[in-house]
């Protein structure tokens, strides 16, 4: 019993470990900014103690918002908390107090008088970064330019990797062993170095901004991944039932639809989970092949958009990277049986 | 196993399918393009506005052509300028784009190199400007434009001087225009805070460094100088050390520094280094002591400003830097700023650092050359002057129009000015102004030598292979 | 979204799809009529043309601009390479790049390896390796954001909004420490790779098949002897798979040290410093093709090690 209890609790922490980092993204998403620079995200349950500066004019009038408690107030910026509440200050031409409930009297004539006070309130969580990212009027058709590159991107390098696949595994290719230790050693090449020559080709071919051209790019750059899992799950089909259908004398096209891919099927859709994940999040490929004008922004572009040009606006940061994760985790926890057999037969050694 | 008749017939079908969705690709394609925007001032009712010049505009018919921008601004940005382009798309029927980029470097090198550049592209930097005419990849820009700036751009010759470069054959020709200007040389502050401690704002350099000594006496303190910026972090201390360049000596050392005719192991640049150590090396002088200057952001480090007890009394940072006060600033009132002050020995000049976002041709369309000119109307700066975040150092534009006191102040920085100076590390070569530079100064923050970050910049510099 | 929106999404989505299909089919129509030696070719031509010219073509340019000088013209033989590996900054890129491509898929497939175990036997264990697997959802950008809410420094005397400084009481600037900051660095990958190696491995780990594992506590190894001896090597396949994707992505690294350091404080490892002798003014195309072609050099050994299974597997 006490075994089982140590499993348990070690897998709880791992998981904690893994999590804890997301769960600091979510509930960052919901703060303001200010109260991102001021506390850490963990203490989102602990009161809140801030210091705010005020502009009082003269007369009557009440310090502070529903649900926050005066801890003290004052009238110089190197002493904001002086006076406790219910204390009297003198300034140089009249006076002002300030209850415990926050409702001061300022006996002050002219201009505003500046004041400070110290308040507790209750946590506060807030939906405006998300009405900024989800308000945003392009934003609807940036998801839509992001399907239109996603979905023909993940279907294209599929299919061509399992063709490919199939053909490494079941077929007489010349110099097999080498072709597939080039498609490894492709997949090592620096994504930057290609970017100026594929450019170049495609602004030969005329198709430099187009989603035709971002369709092959992906394709292209995501075919050695494709082909070496797709392999693997191959060689996981059993080759006995491969040379029956041989001798039986069917054509090669059918022994590939109707045994080879239905075989490899859980392995097709962890792929198309990779290959999805790689093309939704991605943004380079995006500027460079279609470019990130109106017309055809992709999301991930947009909501770097809404950072403005300097960046460090943390709290739109947040709700744009939960905003962009949250048809990813949809897709991945749908698609996760599929996943986890796939992943399976694309592991499998025989 | 279906008979092959069959399946022809259903591969017709599928064809057939292909060339209706293809058709209605096609169609939406063509009727994608945006209807004309609104224009945000409607055209001879403020009459402060230089309306002469949208009939001048109008004078042109482009319809029809289309002209590709790519540039740096994002967000509000973006949206401000497409503010400025609706006026020339609406008087000359021309089609604008204007493309933001957040890896504007990247794109632009990739662009040209592949052979499928933008019509037009503001580049901060005029470093990577004089890089791309030099591989010849701009086209220059009309002769007399040099004359004109010199005659309506402020501070004498400064801002033709940073338009111009070298060709491929090395000729020095005018290749980038500036629009929109960004002021380096501002001490932001509280004034009430300042006010109710008694302090004055400084009118030398002296004075800011006995300012800085008087906080410290009655136990405040007095900057917040933040570096971090993620994979740029440095950078804020390249501009300390730039306007203390500006300042300790002339601006022909300054020139001579950013072309490494002066080293940085030269006594002049050592001098600036340590000026700036100065102010961020001691615990008391800082927010957060010298350990907090490297780590923090300097986006976060604006805050220090307005807490209460304030964390520090002043900032050295950039115009933009007002974007990250905290939300409902009242500049002017919640926030100000000051000119960096210069020596008192040094006379009336004032020699302001700045930046800026020169517009550089890169294809022969002739729509590019009517925008460029459409940049020396007074009606295209005042447009975004009237907004927000905006300062131009064009002598011809009516300061009435800028939205705010603040903005026509730092207009009138840019106005007055008798040098300006561009950013040094935009005008070093990338390894050095956007890599050795601000590394050297973190690791001086962090305790090596100004000798010693000297010597490494300087030899990182001599390292780079000299370009044919 | 309106009509038309709609139908501009649709519509290329469903053109591409029918394009597939088509060529499915015309795939299956051209095998029927063409002889066996060909065969091979209609399947796996489409791929290799791609591969050629989006990745083998750039691949062979870079060797190409590794011997010419920075704008291309000029023949330089092996001064750039010389310069890889004489530069200090160069070469303290190329040293953190190999402790990346050894330390990340080690650690990763390790702890991976240790999941898989553990919550193979939970009913809750679909779900733990799914929490473990959301990382690889989120984005660099996104998780760029997540860890700096994990390292952000701030002064003793101020209070902490990055968590590890929270929890040490005593804050330090760990993104600025050297060796401590490529530590951090390669925990953010670990991080988002683990979930893929748990993954793979518990699927390979239900595949031994019980006969061998009865047989083995009939023996009367313990659970730590029988995962050891029995399970690991019956794995190794899957287990071998795992690191060497884990290597391949180490050894590109880019995006982690670009956003969070940007390669400073000894962090700068290869593929980063490609990008900025390329994109940060100054370009350099010689020197950055020469670093590249040792980055890809690196991945050499896991080729020849493919070309010895491959070469066994022959039929």
């Amino acid at each position: 019993m006490i075994r089982r209890g140590a499993v348990h609790g070690a897998a709880l922490i791992l998981v904690l470990i893994w999590t804890v980092p997301v769960l600091g993204l979510v509930i960052t998403s919901f703060r303001d900014r200010a109260q991102i620079l001021e506390t850490g995200w963990w203490q989102i349950a602990a009161e809140n103690r801030a210091v705010r500066a005020m502009r009082l004019d003269p007369g009557r009038g009440d310090l502070l918002v529903p649900g926050e408690r005066l801890i003290g107030w004052g009238i110089a910026a190197r002493a904001p908390a002086a006076f406790p509440p219910g204390a009297v200050a003198d300034l140089p031409r009249g006076q002002l107090t300030v209850d415990a409930q926050g409702h001061y009297r300022l006996d002050v004539p002219g201009p505003p008088t500046r004041v400070f006070v110290t308040v507790a309130s209750r946590p506060q969580l807030t939906l405006a970064n998300y009405r900024q990212v989800l308000g945003d009027p392009g934003v609807w058709a940036a998801l839509g330019h992001t399907l239109v590159v996603t979905i023909p991107a993940v279907v294209l390098p599929v299919l061509l990797a399992a063709f490919a696949a199939y053909a490494l595994v079941f077929l007489p290719v010349p110099g097999r062993a080498v072709l597939i230790a080039v498609i490894v050693g492709l997949l090592a090449v620096p994504l930057q170095l290609t970017l100026i020559p594929v450019l170049r080709i495609y602004t030969a071919l005329g198709i430099g901004h187009s989603y035709i051209g971002i369709w092959l790019a992906h394709t292209a750059f995501g075919l050695p991944v494709a082909i070496w899992l797709l392999r693997n799950a191959m060689q996981a089909v059993p080759h006995a039932s491969i040379a029956a259908a041989r001798i039986d004398g069917a054509a090669e096209f059918t022994i590939f639809r109707r045994i080879a891919l239905p075989l490899s099927l859980p392995a097709i859709a962890a792929l198309s989970i990779f290959q999805f994940l790689w093309v939704w999040n991605d943004l380079l490929l995006a500027t460079v092949f279609l470019g990130s004008t109106p017309d055809r922004q992709v999301l991930t572009g947009l909501l770097r958009d809404l950072l403005g040009s300097h960046g460090g606006a943390w709290q739109v940061l947040t709700a744009s990277a939960v905003v962009s994760i949250i048809v990813p985790v949809v897709v991945f926890f749908g698609l996760q049986r599929a996943l986890i057999r796939g992943l399976m037969a694309g592991t499998a050694e025989d | 196993m279906a008979p092959d008749g069959e399946r022809v017939t259903r591969m017709q079908q599928g064809l057939g399918l292909i060339g209706a969705v293809l058709a209605i690709m096609v169609a939406s394609g063509v009727t994608g393009t945006a209807a004309a925007q609104g224009l945000i001032f409607p055209p001879d009712v403020d009459a402060r506005f230089h309306w002469q010049d949208y009939q001048t505009l109008q004078g042109q018919d482009l319809r029809g052509q289309r002209l590709t921008i790519l540039g740096t601004w994002l967000g509000q940005d973006k949206a401000l300028f497409d503010s400025v382009i609706a006026y020339f798309e609406a008087a000359t029927g021309a089609d604008v784009v204007y493309e933001g980029s957040s890896s504007f470097e990247q794109q632009i090198v990739i662009r040209t190199q592949a052979g499928a550049p933008p019509d037009l592209a503001i580049v901060p930097q005029p470093g990577l400007a004089a890089d791309l005419a030099r591989q010849g990849f701009l086209r220059p820009l009309a002769p007399d434009l040099g004359g004109w700036l010199l005659e309506n751009y402020a501070a004498g010759d400064s801002w033709r001087r940073i338009g111009t470069y070298r060709d491929p054959q090395g000729t020095e020709r005018l290749y980038a225009f500036p629009y929109k200007a960004e002021i380096k040389s501002l001490v932001w502050y509280v004034p009430e805070n300042l006010a109710e401690a008694g302090y004055p704002v400084p009118e030398t350099y002296q004075d800011l460094r006995a300012l800085t000594e008087r906080i410290v006496a009655d136990g405040g303190t007095p900057w917040c100088i933040a570096l971090g910026s993620g994979g740029a972090t440095g950078w804020p201390a390249t501009d300390w050390v730039e306007d203390l360049m500006l300042r300790l000596n002339t601006p022909a050392d300054y020139d001579d520094w950013v072309a490494h005719e002066i080293r940085f192991q030269d006594p002049r640049v050592l001098a600036a280094i340590e000026a700036f150590g100065w102010f961020a090396t001691s615990d008391s002088f800082v927010d957060g002591g010298r350990a907090a200057v490297a780590g923090t952001d300097f986006r976060d480090s604006a805050q220090g400003l307005f807490t209460a007890p304030p964390r520090c009394y002043l900032l050295h940072q950039a115009s933009f830097i007002a974007s990250f006060f905290p939300a409902g600033t009242e500049l002017g009132r919640d926030a100000d700023f000051f000119y960096f002050p210069t020596r008192a020995q040094a006379g009336p000049d004032r020699p302001v650092l700045g930046a800026g976002t020169l517009f550089v041709k890169l294809t022969d369309n002739p729509a590019s050359d009517a925008f460029i000119r459409f940049l020396t109307l007074p009606l295209a700066h005042e447009i975004w002057m009237a907004q927000t975040g905006f300062a131009t150092p064009h002598k011809g534009v009516n300061p009435q129009v800028y939205a705010t006191p603040t903005q026509r102040k730092l207009g009138e920085i840019l106005r007055d000015a008798t040098v300006f100076r561009f950013d040094g590390s935009d005008l070093m070569p990338g390894a050095i102004g956007a890599g050795a530079f601000w590394r050297g100064m973190v690791d001086y923050v962090g305790g090596q030598s100004a000798a010693q970050v000297a010597r490494q910049i300087d030899s990182r510099w001599d390292d780079l292979q000299a370009p044919q | 979204m309106s009509g038309g929106a709609l139908t501009a999404v649709i519509g290329p989505i469903a053109a591409v799809v029918l394009v597939c299909v088509m060529w499915f089919r015309g795939t299956g129509w051209l095998l029927d009529r063409v002889g066996s030696g060909l065969r091979p070719w209609v399947f796996l031509g489409p791929s290799v043309v791609m591969l050629v010219l989006w990745l083998l073509y750039p691949a062979l340019a870079t060797v190409w601009a590794s011997v010419h000088d920075a704008d291309g013209r000029g023949w330089l033989g092996a001064r750039n390479y010389h310069w890889v590996f004489t530069d200090p900054l160069a070469r303290q890129a190329l040293c953190n790049t190999v402790v990346w491509a050894i330390v990340v898929p080690t650690t990763a497939t390790l702890i991976g390896l240790f999941a898989a175990r553990i919550t193979d036997r939970l009913n809750w264990g679909g779900m733990a390796r799914a929490m473990m697997f959301l990382p690889m959802a989120i984005s660099f950008v996104g998780a760029g954001v997540i860890w700096k809410f994990v390292y952000e420094y701030r002064p003793e005397d101020q209070a902490q909004i990055g968590l590890l400084n929270a929890l040490l009481q005593v804050p330090r600037p760990w993104l600025m420490l050297p060796g401590w900051n490529t530590l951090c660095l390669m925990v953010v990958l670990i991080w988002a790779q683990a979930g893929f190696a748990t993954v793979i491995l518990s699927a390979a780990l239900r595949r031994v098949p019980p006969p061998v594992i009865q047989a083995a506590t009939l023996d009367g190894a313990g659970d730590w002897a029988r995962f050891r001896r029995i399970e690991v090597p019956h794995i190794s396949g899957a287990i071998s798979v795992v690191w060497t994707t884990l290597f391949i992505v180490s050894l590109k690294t880019f995006d982690i040290v670009f956003v969070m350091t940007g390669g400073q404080w000894g962090t700068q490892v290869l593929s980063a410093l490609v990008y900025d002798l390329m994109f940060r003014g100054s370009a350099d195309f010689g020197r950055a093709a020469a670093v590249a072609v040792v980055l890809m050099a690196l991945v050499v050994p896991v080729m020849i090690r493919t070309i010895r299974i491959a070469g066994q597997e022959g039929r």
